[in-house]
């Protein structure tokens, strides 16, 4: 019965529903035919066609009434209803454009912020990797260190038993000498389960296998997409050429898809990826410089695999002391965004909290706007409206607003998302593919709808509330400012007040935390420095007795070029390069138990190398050609070294070794101390740095981990030359490539930059924190003010009739701003301590972000409490102005 | 049935006891198609006019079925009392 019914009632609806002005038709023929059956009938009695008309008229009480009745009885009521109060909403919204324009401007400025900041945090933390299956996807790792050595990485995959797959990766930087200049190429060797594990198929070709990746099989490499489509133009015959690299043919087996990308953290720059040969390195245990992913057993957690990592290495620890701490496995989703994650959720945080002030002054307005139509509302009640509909009209007009400020706001936010991807530092994790998707379109709308109820509410119980008697009559002003309704302004400002306290206190301290950062002494001088990485694998130089020479030629002839004031090289530029740490032994001291030797960084340089920087010694000297010429065993220790191995007296003439003594020591005698200076991270604390002379030595490739004695260190086959110019280092960069091109035309000269921007690179991040916090925070206080500024302008211009008798009967004009200002002060202190509560609760999640700084910092929190105390003196002023200048006279007679 | 013709019948059938109150005659028409219990069609009534004609649907007559049983109900309940109370004087 019930389908029945629907099936007469349906199209019945849909009709009314859309085919509008024919169902209106329809009626009016109705009663007209009505009608006409009716003037008929009294024509028949006898009256005049007139007479009859009015009297049919009559008899049917007014055609306009029934056909509101029999609407009414179609019982579309409610849509109906809602398409009405829509059109007025719109027609009311533009027929006060400025309040409109104020309105719709604040909600999309709040709006398009949060859903800027989240399309950040969807991206770059919601988004699941770019793998099949990507949570099941681990890294296997110690819980102090990264990187893992060959032996173990073997003894990993071989005694674990939570995994379906275990592979290991290494950095990879071929130099590819085919065409016009040698290029260095950002790669990685990888075993042949690291691909496959990640469950992406290759667009062209296949993948490399086990076989491949031992010596004399392992030279084929498999590209992505992007050095397809550069150095092969997208061909699809690129499978099978062959790509000249580090000296040696590699045949191209494969190229992955678009987009494709590993590792998703550490080498994410990684383009091109060939087998990982451990030949060499199966019993090699100290050479950590392999990253270790794997993925789960179906069914096997993550704790799990965890717990197994910690008896695996407990095991191999026990069995080889000294080598294998703590073992751990992390999710990969964790090594990509862990570092950024509070970071980011802190600025969606603060968005939010923009966000909620600007709802804040948008409920204000249809407020102040709810008290000037009192009279428009009452006299609607009066004909008949019933008090379900107002308040649904008002409720549709903040959905409207609430609406239409979201569909700007999401132009905003895409504008938005363009600019944070052009401000952001480049290691913000996956910033590429950052685009609105579904995820943040269902956001948007879902904020939105969230705005309209936080400022939409406020209004429309006032609409319910509304005075149906007394704005009508004569003479009222509207319904009294009662207690009630300043206690709510007042509570919107004051709220407003602390959450933009709360925010400029975070500002405040991640400003304070920059300034710290910038306050450390880098212990060098930055300006004026041009370096560059010249890496020689591959080419004729690459022989370990032509190397140093190599250096040394570049050396000299990038000296003597016009400008240049001193050159010299280093195997890893401090910040910028790699960072090697070696533990060493101290000559005469007891032995230390194996795994807990000290380490420090080990350097090589050339002469020149301190002078070059700016790092001063603080005693002793510098190496001389003739110590690199009579390859004299001297080292350069820094302060910290020094003060940790030697405390109170002068480490010259004391030897260390980097080779343990108990199987035959290779001494190195100290000769100079430098001052401390950054080494790995800004931030980091500073460590011991060793720095060894540049000699050539004879021995074995120095492979990572191989069997070869330390001193093969000190002739590596990659060194980064540095030199200070007097004018613009960057200028420097065609001299060099054509001095270095004049010793050797196939060496690449490669990641050229400026120690200027290897210090800045280290700022990138906290920069862009800091810069949206600021902007956030200023916006906050903005928003704020105006809100103060709002109450206390309306305050005013509804009590200047009170403020005129106040005049009138003797009070200065001064005590009309006092009250005034008074009242907004009062305001502020009030919500300005619920600040202050809130951010000495909520600054403790700001930890990740700070530096130098705590998060209670009376500094910061003082300086805050005044400038808010100044801006709401100034927005409280204004207006207080404006009480003061009333003429009783006229304030006493307005209406 | 056109409306007209429905109020002109039900002052015939109840001997003009019954005046359709023209007023209420479309609403009720209107309120009684939503239940679904007619249904209507434009034709061209004998004033060259397009009217609707109302007829009975099958719900429709089991609702006049069920209307018809409570109002004799009704009826007899009503005829009791008073046959009583004349009875009691």
């Amino acid at each position: 019965m019930f389908w029945e019914r629907l099936r007469h009632i349906l199209p019945l609806r849909l009709r009314t529903l859309f085919r509008r002005s024919t169902v209106e038709r329809e009626l009016d023929d109705e009663l007209q035919d009505h009608l006409e059956h009716q003037v008929a009938q009294f024509v028949g009695r006898g009256m005049s066609p007139g007479q009859a008309r009015t009297e049919a008229l009559k008899a049917l009480g007014g055609v306009e009434r029934r056909k509101e009745e029999c609407r009414d009885a179609r019982g579309m009521n409610a849509f109906d209803h809602l398409v009405r109060d829509a059109r007025l909403a719109v027609r009311a919204l533009s027929r006060n454009p400025g309040y409109t324009t104020v309105a719709l401007v604040t909600l999309a400025l709040g709006i398009g912020a949060t859903t800027a900041i989240f399309t950040v945090v969807n991206g770059v933390l919601l988004r699941p990797l770019d793998y099949q299956d990507p949570s099941r996807l681990v890294v296997l790792k110690y819980r102090q260190s990264s990187t893992v050595a060959g032996a173990n990485f073997l003894d990993f995959r071989s005694q674990s038993r939570s995994f379906e797959a275990v592979g290991a990766a290494e950095w990879w930087t071929p130099n590819v000498s085919d065409g016009v200049r040698p290029e260095e190429l950002p790669g990685l060797h990888l075993s042949s389960d690291v691909l496959p594990m990640l469950g992406v198929a290759p667009l062209l070709g296949r993948v490399f296998t086990e076989e491949e990746t031992h010596e004399g099989r392992n030279q084929v490499v498999v590209l992505s997409y992007e050095i397809w489509q550069r150095r092969f133009g997208g061909d699809s015959s690129a499978v099978g050429a062959s790509l000249r690299m580090d000296g040696e043919p590699y045949q191209i087996i494969g190229v992955m898809p678009k987009g494709f990308r590993f590792a998703p953290f550490w080498a994410t720059g990684a383009r091109l990826w060939a087998p990982l040969v451990l030949d060499h390195r199966l019993t090699d245990r100290t050479g950590a410089s392999l990253r270790v992913f794997a993925r789960l057993k179906p069914g096997v957690t993550v704790e799990a695999a965890d717990r197994e990592m910690a008896l695996i290495t407990d095991r191999l620890g026990k069995e080889y002391p000294g080598t294998n701490p703590e073992g751990t496995a992390v999710p990969l989703m964790q090594m990509v965004v862990g570092d950024v994650r509070d970071a980011l959720l802190v600025l969606f945080a603060a968005v939010g909290f923009v966000l909620l002030i600007a709802c804040a002054n948008v409920a204000h307005l249809q407020l102040l706007r709810a008290a000037t139509r009192e009279r428009e509302f009452a006299l609607r009640g009066a004909l008949g409206a019933s008090r379900s509909r107002l308040v649904q009209q008002s409720l549709v007009e903040s959905v409207i607003l609430a609406v239409s400020g979201g569909a700007i706001g999401l132009l905003v936010a895409w504008g938005g998302v363009r600019l944070l991807t052009e401000l952001a530092p480049a290691n913000l994790p996956r910033l590429e593919g950052l685009t609105i998707d579904p995820v943040v379109l269902l956001f948007v709308g879902g904020i939105s709808l969230g705005a309209t109820l936080l400022f939409g509410l406020a209004p429309a119980v006032a609409a319910a509330r509304v005075n149906l008697h007394e704005p009508l009559k004569e003479g009222s002003r509207g319904s009294a400012d009662s207690p009630r309704k300043r206690r709510v302004r007042g509570l919107l400002v004051g709220s407003e007040f602390a959450l933009a306290l709360m925010l400029l206190v975070g500002a405040g301290l991640v400003l304070r935390s920059f300034a710290a950062r910038r306050g450390l002494d880098a212990g060098f001088q930055a300006d004026g420095v041009f370096s560059a990485v010249i890496a020689l694998r591959g080419t004729s130089h690459a022989d370990r007795d032509r190397r140093a020479g190599f250096f040394e030629q570049v050396v000299d002839g990038v000296s003597q070029l016009p400008g240049v004031t001193g050159a010299s090289a280093i195997n890893h530029l401090p910040l910028h390069g790699d960072n090697w740490q070696f533990r060493f032994f101290v000559e005469g001291r007891p032995a230390v138990e194996p795994g807990k030797e000290p380490r420090a960084y080990f350097r090589v340089t050339r002469p020149g190398y301190f002078s070059t920087m700016g790092i001063t010694m603080l005693a002793g000297r510098d190496f001389t050609r003739d110590d690199l010429a009579s390859r004299a065993h001297l080292v350069i220790v820094n302060q910290s070294l020094a003060r940790q191995q030697w405390p109170g007296e002068s480490p010259l003439g004391r030897r260390l070794s980097v080779d343990n003594p108990a199987t035959g020591a290779d001494w190195f005698t100290v000769i100079g101390v430098t001052k401390d200076g950054r080494q790995a991270g800004w931030i980091d604390d500073v460590r011991g740095e060793m720095y060894f002379p540049n000699l050539d030595a004879p021995g074995p490739d120095d492979l990572v981990g191989s069997q070869s004695s330390f001193v093969s260190f000190l002739n590596p086959v990659n060194m980064t030359l540095v030199a200070r110019t007097r004018g613009e280092s960057m200028d420097l960069l065609k001299s060099v490539q054509a001095v270095v091109a004049a010793v050797d035309r196939d060496a690449p000269v490669t990641d050229v930059i400026t120690m200027r921007q290897a210090v800045d690179e280290q700022f990138a991040e906290p920069r862009f924190y800091l810069t949206l916090l600021t902007g956030f925070a200023l916006l906050a206080v903005t928003l704020a003010a105006i809100g103060i500024y709002g109450v206390m302008s309306y305050s005013v211009a509804r009590r200047s009739q009170e403020i005129g008798i106040r005049l009138a009967l003797g009070a200065g004009t001064r005590d009309a701003f006092g009250l005034i200002v008074g009242q907004g002060m009062r305001l502020a202190a009030l919500g300005g301590l619920a600040g202050i509560i809130g951010a000495l609760i909520l600054s403790r999640y700001l930890r990740s972000l700070l530096f130098g700084v705590g998060p209670a910092d009376p500094v910061t929190f003082l300086g805050v409490v005044v400038l808010l105390a100044v801006v709401a003196l100034a927005a409280a002023a204004i207006p207080a102005r404006r009480a003061a200048r009333v003429n009783p006279l006229t304030a006493l007679r307005s209406d | 049935m056109h409306g007209w013709g429905i109020g002109v019948r039900i002052g015939q059938l109840s001997g003009e006891v019954f005046q359709v109150n023209q007023g209420s005659l479309y609403p009720a028409l209107m309120r009684m198609l939503r239940r679904g219990w007619i249904r209507a069609e434009w034709r061209v009534s004998e004033k060259r006019r397009k009217a609707r004609y109302y007829s009975l649907t099958a719900s429709g007559r089991r609702q006049l079925t069920r209307e018809t049983e409570t109002w004799e109900r009704v009826a007899q309940a009503m005829n009791g009392v008073l046959r009583t109370r004349s009875a009691e004087g």
